[in-house]
């Protein structure tokens, strides 16, 4: 049996396509052991911030580190890995670390949400209803969503220990009074499975509704503040609001110039220095299938007569619509 | 922190009973944890870890895999009397992990048990309000696991995070006392510990956040589950 040993222990390190000289994906295996407890801690408790020993990544903290250790710690040589950058693939941001973990890992790339079994993302979440076979990692800044509230980490945990989130509420009611609306547009607090506020990153309101029952596993990284979080798949996520003042996501007269389609976020471009602006789907590769399937500006409803796919923010909407009814049902 | 080192595991390890883990370290590790990370979120789901030929002792593959996956020198283990007192089993944990042992379960980061000489859940860290992440895990080896309930007088319907409507889990051999306080212990979420079951090279888990209701009329739990929902 030692013979056999030995011959175990002589062999060479993995052999991958990745950079000479790093290990698998960058990172060392005990700090991928330290940060895959940490995740199963926080996939346990859905909503809570596990601390975790955050490491040095080859890039400043503030540009996705946190994310980048939850990918390094996740991936493997099976996975497809899709990044994006407030919804593009094709930015700084996106391409530095696509590209980092295909020198690092040697894995496959793409820029097909369908294709993907990893996928990591700054502010946004892709348009296609993501499937339980993938996961979505966040690059968070901020994970405390109490933070601006109570500074002190003493006090935020206390209030997360006691379920004490009036002063969110407070917060929200102070836009209502002020504006008369909810002004909160990003960053817009949840409540994980009725039991942790959750910040979910600074996405818009309108993905919101997406991360409730999401079939996928989502991860959240915060590489400044070392935390971990997750929302396992199936979960409720239940965005903030009041009775009399209901939660609701962005909407736009306009719709998207390349695709024509009026249900996706949008961002607005300015072209010239007259001030006329365009404003086109902020998920590229979602824009980019639409016109492979014929929709355009002129013809936002399809050239061969095509449907677009089900809207999943419109579903995903009418399911937190409908759980409210329920609850708010005798 | 000083770790009481248990009196019977003081000794060296022993070379000539070790074996060997995991063909590649790196990759194999990496295919074992993303089969626990997904029986984590997806409470009640039955995966395959299947990586090693042979497990030190009484170790069955999967916690044996789990083992080389997530123990190392920063992770307290409390073995059950039975692994503790196997030379083998303490030995490859040893050299493979670097894992300290533990005498106390209180102190464990994991607990690594056998389904009959389970501690009580109670002397298990179940962490605390502002930190509920620094509990204990607790790894069971158990006869067998399955997902169908019908017939089974031990068989559990899980529902909670992970879940999309309902499951059915049966874990074989474990004792009616750990199944209750299991039952009991989702009062005080978020605190808890969240448990791997492991027979063969099967894994399946039930994290502190999965409800768990008896599929059978079984008398102690359902009552107590009963009053619950009254």
């Amino acid at each position: 049996m030692s013979s056999q040993l030995s011959s175990q222990l002589n062999k060479p390190a993995t052999q991958t396509a990745g950079a000479e000289g790093y290990n698998f994906a960058y990172l060392d295996e005990q700090s991928k052991r330290m940060l895959r407890r940490a995740m199963l801690k926080a996939v346990a408790i859905p909503g809570y911030q596990v601390p975790f020993g955050g490491r040095e990544m080859p890039l400043p903290h503030g540009w996705g580190t946190g994310g980048m250790q939850l990918t390094a710690t996740v991936i493997g040589e099976a996975d497809t890995l899709k990044v994006i950058d407030q919804g593009a693939d094709d930015t700084t941001n996106a391409v530095s670390i696509r590209r980092f973990f295909a020198k690092t890992a040697g894995v496959e790339t793409t820029e097909h949400t369908a294709d993907a079994s990893l996928i990591q993302t700054r502010h946004r979440i892709p348009e296609r209803q993501l499937r339980n076979d993938q996961i979505l990692i966040y690059q968070v800044p901020i994970p405390e969503p109490l933070r601006f509230i109570e500074p002190r980490e003493t006090e935020t945990r206390k209030m997360h220990a006691l379920r004490e989130y009036g002063a969110m509420q407070v917060k929200l009611y102070e836009d209502v009074a002020r504006f008369g609306h909810i002004a909160t547009s990003y960053d817009y607090p949840v409540m994980v499975n009725d039991r942790y506020m959750m910040d979910p990153s600074p996405i818009p309101k309108f993905d919101n509704p997406k991360m409730n029952q999401m079939p996928a596993l989502q991860l959240f990284g915060a590489g400044f503040e070392k935390r971990i979080y997750a929302v396992p798949p199936y979960t409720k996520v239940m965005s903030l609001d009041f009775d009399d003042y209901p939660f609701e996501v962005q909407s736009w007269e306009e719709s998207c110039s390349i695709c024509g389609s009026d249900h996706s976020f949008l961002d607005e471009v300015i072209m010239d220095d007259a001030g006329n602006k365009m404003f086109v789907c902020s998920d590229t590769d979602y824009c980019r299938e639409r016109v492979e399937q014929g929709f355009t500006a002129e013809n936002p409803e399809g050239q061969q007569g095509l449907t677009p796919e089900p809207n999943q923010s419109q579903q995903e909407r009418k399911t937190q619509d409908d759980t409210k009814a329920e609850e708010m049902a005798p | 922190m000083s770790v009481q080192v248990n009196s019977m595991n003081r000794g060296a390890v022993r070379s000539d009973l070790l074996m060997a883990g995991f063909d590649d370290a790196v990759q194999d590790a990496q295919k074992v944890f993303r089969k626990v990370l997904k029986a984590m979120s997806e409470p009640g789901t039955i995966l395959t870890a299947d990586l090693t030929d042979k497990t030190p002792g009484a170790l069955n593959k999967s916690s044996w895999e789990i083992a080389l996956t997530l123990f190392d020198a920063d992770t307290k283990i409390w073995l059950s009397p039975t692994l503790a007192g196997d030379d083998v089993v303490v030995s490859n944990l040893r050299f493979h992990c670097q894992c300290p042992m533990v005498s106390e379960p209180a102190e464990a980061d994991f607990a690594l048990a056998l389904a009959d000489e389970l501690p009580e859940l109670k002397t298990l860290n179940w962490g605390n309000s502002e930190y509920p992440d620094q509990s204990t895990t607790l790894i069971v080896q158990v006869e067998a696991i399955t997902n169908q309930v019908q017939d089974s007088d031990e068989g559990w319907c899980l529902t909670g995070p992970g879940i999309e409507t309902e499951r059915g889990l049966s874990a074989k051999g474990l004792p009616y006392s750990f199944r209750l306080d299991l039952v009991n212990s989702r009062k005080r979420f978020p605190l808890g510990v969240d448990c791997v079951f492991c027979a063969d090279d099967q894994l399946v888990a039930l994290p502190r956040s999965t409800e768990i209701k008896p599929s059978d009329n079984e008398d102690g739990i359902r009552n107590t589950t009963q009053q619950e929902a009254n």
